[in-house]
């Protein structure tokens, strides 16, 4: 298969830049200074740190030993400890394990019995261990910004209640996030019957509302849904990014996962089919990807059901079924996958998309008898369920003065509330105000109390998990800011007395649990995290409307064109805006943990930025080039920023990520990117058209990880077919890879296919070769099979193993510090829909490493378990292995990165790595510290170390289960099994490094229908080919 | 006028060529010395916030040293106990000495003791005591004749090449696990069959590649 790999546009023209980025190990000026130091303060910092150095080596400081005075009960020094809890996010809930040294929480893992992480964990649930320590959490209560204690605030809060009380609550507010628990749902229903006139109202920037809606038209109830991708053969994702902003995404990758390795070995393999506007990661993972606006989407459905559901109900009404610019062939391949996969297909609509789409879509699902099989619904219940239009009367209420005390229960709505209803100039109305927050952010900063907002790994609460499930949130640490959780703060309302959110809890649980032997199984939902078979009943729905014809109606109507409200025919010109939730920092909540902003987008693999995405075909009719500055108007307001040219993104469609520009976030993410609240409205804050971009004349640097590292061209990722695969006739050729000797476990093979070495040439070894036939013999898989991309692996990595961040323009210095990269690789077309494989890359553990040759210090050298140690205390900065190392996994630390680390950071840190310093190579160790806990534990119990004793942290957290690691000697470990595979290929395998970290080949399953041989007019049938809209005002650099 | 230079300054040229010829000397030594493995912290034997008494309480009264140091067997860290442990004995025993003041403050405030600690390995050696003592080595090999000490001292270099001479070779130093806290543990004379019998028992590899303590 002769596809052509590039990784950037400048690649594919081959710019002078990207040459540079390629042929310099060390991007120019990576070794300078940052800016600042001038040549004389270096001198200086040099005296100062030599006499220091003096000063401190004459005598090393005498170090203390401070015990506990009365040792708690289990806790034994230099053991961790291990609770499970429950992440609440949104109305979804992480099931976790979380590590615990000498009482401080370091490690999130997932808890394996939890349905909604099974063991893993994504970026976001790794990093909320940081929003822990969070330096710039608020430290007291405040009052007008003066520190106040809680108790003041209870006894004013017992004032206002009073107040209250009198006109049962009529100018009482509360503005909340979306929630799921029973806790919370109790303590309000106490809180409405307290104030009966009490207003509510709940409000999720980003939020699955339209869903709802779709549901509650097609069904007439208020129903969740629950995906089961694990059971699909076919899967349709319409605007729809289930793999990755989803709060469910880590059952959902699993799900998808799975299917793609049953696939792979000689089971059915999913085929994921995506229409999207932007470019997501569900479309990077899908077989066959459309490129379409999302205010397409709708009509795409209509023709879809035409051809799928002719004779269901208001099928009449959708017409013929023509999108335009899309090949109808293409729809009627979709249609016949569909309907041969009855029971087995998965229809899965975006959040963004209108309750139109959404109610369609539920129909489909049921009338191609999906329902109940791959995706399964069931009662929303103990939820607060999210509603712009609560916010909007709230927002009016407060405006018309009716309120006079407004309580925020979280969230933050002078950030993220949409811009048409001006919640800022609202709340200068309202007298009393309180918000509940973690900082002073921006709402906060604007209300007359503010309560420093518990953690969620400091409080007592419940959630809803998927399905229903119940789970607990426990404490592993008490408040480090005396922080109070929601459940403390609604139960002081609703019950008018301060009480510990235990208690609270414990009333909710004692009627679930029953009152006999309580304590006992409370503790053992304590232990478990979760309550077993507490999951709601699931629901059938019957359809008491026509979705169908609702779809039709809204077509024909303007309400799909903007996800919600009404729209004209003359904001449909221009360029189409879709909001996307940041991958990371979602709504913005998260902007503070450095991990998620130096997290590359999966996508654009850009670090601490927003910028615009275009398509490369639309830049270069606005006339934009990567890092431009634009300004972009719609709807009557507009916003500066850059733009970043995405290739497969839509024509014609511009994507802004949501979350970023906060002012309020903290030291980290104050300030960083650009703020698309400030441009979303309420009525279409999924997408929407009418959008003019300007180009303006200055540009914007961006730091992007996607040019550092660049494997020039030679077959880095394989991929072939499923029929070929079943073929056998051009299976990705066994390579003579990993593995030397007899060492069980490598694939013998001829290296021809991708032929560096024609016919059965032997790679030729300079070096005596080892054996490593003792003991145990580490060794690794990936499956780009099963890798979606998601970057779990990047973080958990960073968690585990102390990886510093380096900011924004170290990043663009190429400093980045991440052991784990996960590289992203376009093949096709860059003006059309090209195809991305994903590739993370640790060390390989090569058993004849080049960077150990080159070593003037033997600072890395191999152990007798084929690991490729770094000894940091050997290593004197030459660089040289580095420069040599074929992948590019080496990492050095220009700087003392963790010097400036505040010291409550500190407690994040892994307390079993050692913490780099400057001037130091540092690289993957394969989790070596979880190599000698192991394998000292099972020493302990005086056992063998087992299969499955030792999981590196990119392994635990891999959603997708696309890691496998283990002793290559064990001819009976999952390691080997994996390694035994056809797909099994090793890395430059020509330059005869024996790579102990192999590859398994990705699989593509595309629909033979739609084979471009057959569908000879591939290109045009995607993209809009009446796209004169946008394109026709084109002059000046302005475009409408 | 008086003379600029003094008569002692005709001493210069000899003072100079001495300190010339010794200078490099004493300062490479120095190097050679201090920047080595034998530079090594033994003999420290810093005060402690109390006078504890190791000679008294191993020595003459017998404790074993898994009453107070608990987790030395399941454990990395062979933990210093809270003062809970010492008030255990001595809410009865010496009531109102003056020596102990520091550590009935310490039950009465809950405010911890703070020890000074002796053997102290760097940051970034990972030093487990769990496994050590499952393998069988006395607490006497690293920390020596604790029930001889009046003031703990670092007997031992605990320097990374004193390290691997052990790991090369840890016969000499194994014994059966139940004498591990024997401070007046002999090995019997037949000791080759001792060590045979020992690694029947519990075949131990100790590491000495760099992944072995280095993380």
């Amino acid at each position: 298969m002769s596809r052509t790999y590039w990784r950037s546009l400048a690649q594919i023209e081959d710019r002078p830049e990207f040459r540079a980025a390629l042929e310099r190990e060390f991007s120019e000026g990576a070794s300078e200074l940052p800016e600042g130091v001038t040549r004389r303060e270096m001198i200086m910092l040099l005296g100062a740190s030599l006499s220091l150095a003096g000063l401190a080596g004459c005598r090393r400081p005498a170090e203390e030993i401070v015990p506990f005075v009365t040792a708690p009960e289990e806790m034994v020094p230099g053991i961790p400890r291990y609770y499970a809890t429950t992440m609440p996010f949104r109305r979804s809930a992480y099931g976790l394990i979380v590590e615990s040294h000498e009482g401080r929480p370091t490690k999130i893992e997932g808890n394996p019995s939890h349905p909604s992480t099974l063991g893993a964990s994504n970026s976001r649930v790794q990093a909320s261990v940081l929003g822990l320590y969070d330096p710039d959490r608020s430290q007291s209560v405040t009052l007008q910004g003066a520190g106040k204690s809680w108790a003041d605030f209870v006894t004013a809060w017992g004032q206002l209640a009073e107040a209250h009380a009198a006109d049962g609550g009529a100018s009482l507010a509360v503005l909340s996030e979306s929630f799921s628990s029973p806790t919370l749902a109790r303590l309000v229903s106490e809180l409405r019957a307290r104030y009966p006139r009490l207003q509510w109202a709940t409000y999720d920037a980003v939020s699955d509302e339209s869903r709802l809606a779709g549901l509650r038209l097609a069904t007439g109830r208020d129903l969740d849904l629950m995906l089961r991708l694990d059971r699909a053969s076919v899967v349709l994702a319409l605007d729809a990014d289930p793999l990755l902003t989803d709060p469910e995404m880590i059952r959902h990758a699993r799900g998808f996962a799975d299917g793609r390795r049953a696939g792979a070995s000689g089971g059915t393999m999913n085929r994921l089919y995506a229409v999207e506007g932007v470019y997501s990661l569900t479309g990077a993972m899908a077989d066959h990807r459309l490129r379409l606006e999302s205010r397409q989407i709708a009509p795409f459905l209509a023709a879809l059901a035409a051809r799928v559901a002719p004779s269901e109900a208001g099928a009449a009404s959708l017409g013929p079924g023509g999108v335009p610019g899309v090949d109808p062939r293409w729809i009627d391949a979709l249609a016949k996958d569909l309907l041969a996969n009855r029971g087995t297909g998965l229809i899965v609509a975006g959040e963004r998309q209108p309750a139109a789409v959404h109610a369609a879509v539920c129909a489909l699902n049921t009338y191609l008898g999906n329902t109940g099989k791959t995706v399964s619904y069931y009662e929303t219940k103990d939820a607060a369920l999210p509603s712009v239009s609560s916010l909007a009367a709230l927002v009016s209420a407060m405006q018309a003065g009716a309120i006079q005390t407004l309580v925020v229960l979280g969230g933050n709505p002078v950030f993220d509330a949409p811009a048409d209803l001006d919640f800022v100039s609202a709340m200068a109305k309202v007298p009393h105000s309180i918000a509940l927050g973690h900082a002073i952010d921006e709402t906060s900063s604007k209300t007359e109390w503010h309560i420093p907002r518990a953690h969620y790994l400091e409080s007592w609460g419940d959630a809803r998990a998927v399905g229903g499930l119940l789970s607990v949130v426990q404490p592993l640490i008490l408040p480090l800011f005396g922080g109070r959780s929601l459940v403390d703060v609604l139960g002081l309302m609703a019950g008018g007395q301060d009480r510990p959110g235990y208690d609270i809890v414990r009333e909710t649980w004692k009627p679930v649990l029953g009152e006999a032997e309580f304590d006992s199984k409370w503790n053992r939902v304590l232990h478990e995290g979760l309550l077993a078979g507490s999951e709601l009943p699931e629901v059938v729905p019957t359809l008491i409307a026509q979705p169908l014809a609702e779809l039709a109606r809204a077509i024909g109507g303007a309400s799909v064109a903007t996800g919600a409200g009404a729209s004209t025919a003359e904001s449909r010109s221009g360029l189409e805006v879709i909001f996307l939730p940041s991958p990371w920092l979602h709504d913005g909540r998260f902007a503070n943990e450095g991990w998620l902003q130096e997290l590359p987008d999966p996508i654009t693999k850009l670090t601490w930025d927003n910028p615009a995405l275009v398509s490369p075909t639309t830049a270069e009719s606005l006339g934009l080039a990567n890092q431009d500055w634009v300004r972009l108007d719609y709807g009557g307001r507009s916003l500066e920023l850059p733009v970043w040219l995405l290739p497969g993104m839509t024509d014609g469609v511009v994507a802004l990520t949501l979350g970023y520009g906060r002012s309020h976030a903290g030291r980290i993410g104050s300030g960083v990117g650009f703020d698309a609240f400030k441009v979303r409205s309420s009525t279409a804050p999924g997408f929407d058209s009418g959008v003019r971009l300007t180009k303006l004349a200055r540009t914007y640097p961006l730091s992007a990880t996607q040019n550092h590292g660049s494997m020039e061209g030679r077959p880095i990722v394989r991929e072939s077919t499923l029929a070929e695969l079943r073929s056998k006739a051009a299976v990705p050729a066994p390579v003579e890879g990993a593995h030397a000797g007899d060492v069980p476990g490598a694939s013998k093979g001829t290296p021809s296919a991708f032929g560096v070495f024609p016919g059965d040439a032997k790679p030729f070894s300079l070096w005596k070769e080892h054996t490593y036939d003792q003991g145990h013999q580490w060794g690794m898989t990936i499956d780009l099979n099963a890798c979606i991309g998601c970057n779990a692996c990047m973080t958990a990595c960073q968690s585990e193993n102390n990886v510093p961040v380096v900011g924004k323009d170290q990043v663009a210095r190429g400093r980045e510090m991440h052991w784990v990269r996960v590289d992203r690789y376009f093949s096709g077309e860059p003006s059309g829909s090209p195809e991305i494989v994903f590739q993370p890359v640790p060390c390989m553990h090569c058993e004849d490493a080049p960077c150990e040759q080159v070593c003037p210090v033997a600072a890395t050298v191999h152990d007798g378990e084929g690991l490729n140690v770094m000894v940091y205390n050997r290593c004197i900065g030459t660089r040289y292995c580095s420069n040599n190392c074929p992948y590019k996994v080496r990492r050095f630390n220009f700087f003392n990165f963790t010097k400036d680390t505040p010291d409550i950071l500190k407690l994040a840190m892994n307390p079993d790595v050692t913490v780099r310093a400057r001037g130091v190579m540092e690289k993957c160790t394969y989790c070596t510290q979880r190599i000698n806990r192991a394998k000292i534990d099972a020493k302990l119990a005086g056992r063998q170390l087992r299969d499955g004793d030792v999981k590196t942290a990119c392994q635990q957290a891999c959603p997708a289960s696309a890691i496998e690691f283990g002793d290559i000697r064990d001819p009976s470990s999952r390691v080997v099994k994996a390694k035994a595979d056809p797909r099994n290929y090793a890395l430059l395998a020509e330059l005869n490094t024996k790579p102990r970290t192999t590859y398994l080949a990705k699989v593509r399953n595309p629909n033979p229908d739609l084979d471009p041989s057959t569908l000879q007019q591939a290109q045009p049938a995607e993209g809009r080919t009446d796209a004169g809209a946008w394109h026709a005002g084109k002059g000046g650099g302005v475009v409408s | 006028m008086a003379q600029i230079f003094p008569p002692w300054w005709n001493k210069l040229p000899l003072v100079t060529a001495i300190a010339g010829a010794l200078g490099p000397i004493v300062v490479i030594a120095g190097i050679w010395y201090y920047f080595s493995p034998w530079y090594t912290d033994v003999g420290y034997s810093p005060v402690q916030p109390v006078a504890y008494s190791h000679k008294l309480h191993v020595g003459e009264l017998g404790l074993d040293c898994r009453y107070c140091h608990a987790s030395v067997e399941i454990s990395p860290v062979a933990n210093v106990p809270p003062t809970k442990t010492c008030m255990n004995c001595h809410q009865t025993v010496k009531r109102d000495s003056e020596r102990l003041a520091p550590i009935r403050a310490s039950a009465e405030s809950g405010r911890p003791m703070r020890w000074i600690r002796v053997h102290n390995l760097p940051d970034y050696a990972y030093f487990a005591h769990n496994v050590h003592v499952a393998a069988g080595i006395g607490c006497v090999t690293c920390h020596g004749r604790i029930d001889e000490m009046e003031t703990v001292t670092q007997m031992t270099p605990l320097s990374m090449s004193w390290c691997l001479d052990c790991h090369r070779n840890p016969d000499p130093n194994r014994r059966p696990v139940s004498q591990v806290t024997n401070m007046r543990w002999t090995p019997p004379r037949n000791a080759s069959t001792l060590a045979e019998e020992l690694e029947r028992e519990r075949p131990v590899t100790p590491p000495t590649d760099c992944s072995g303590c280095h993380r």
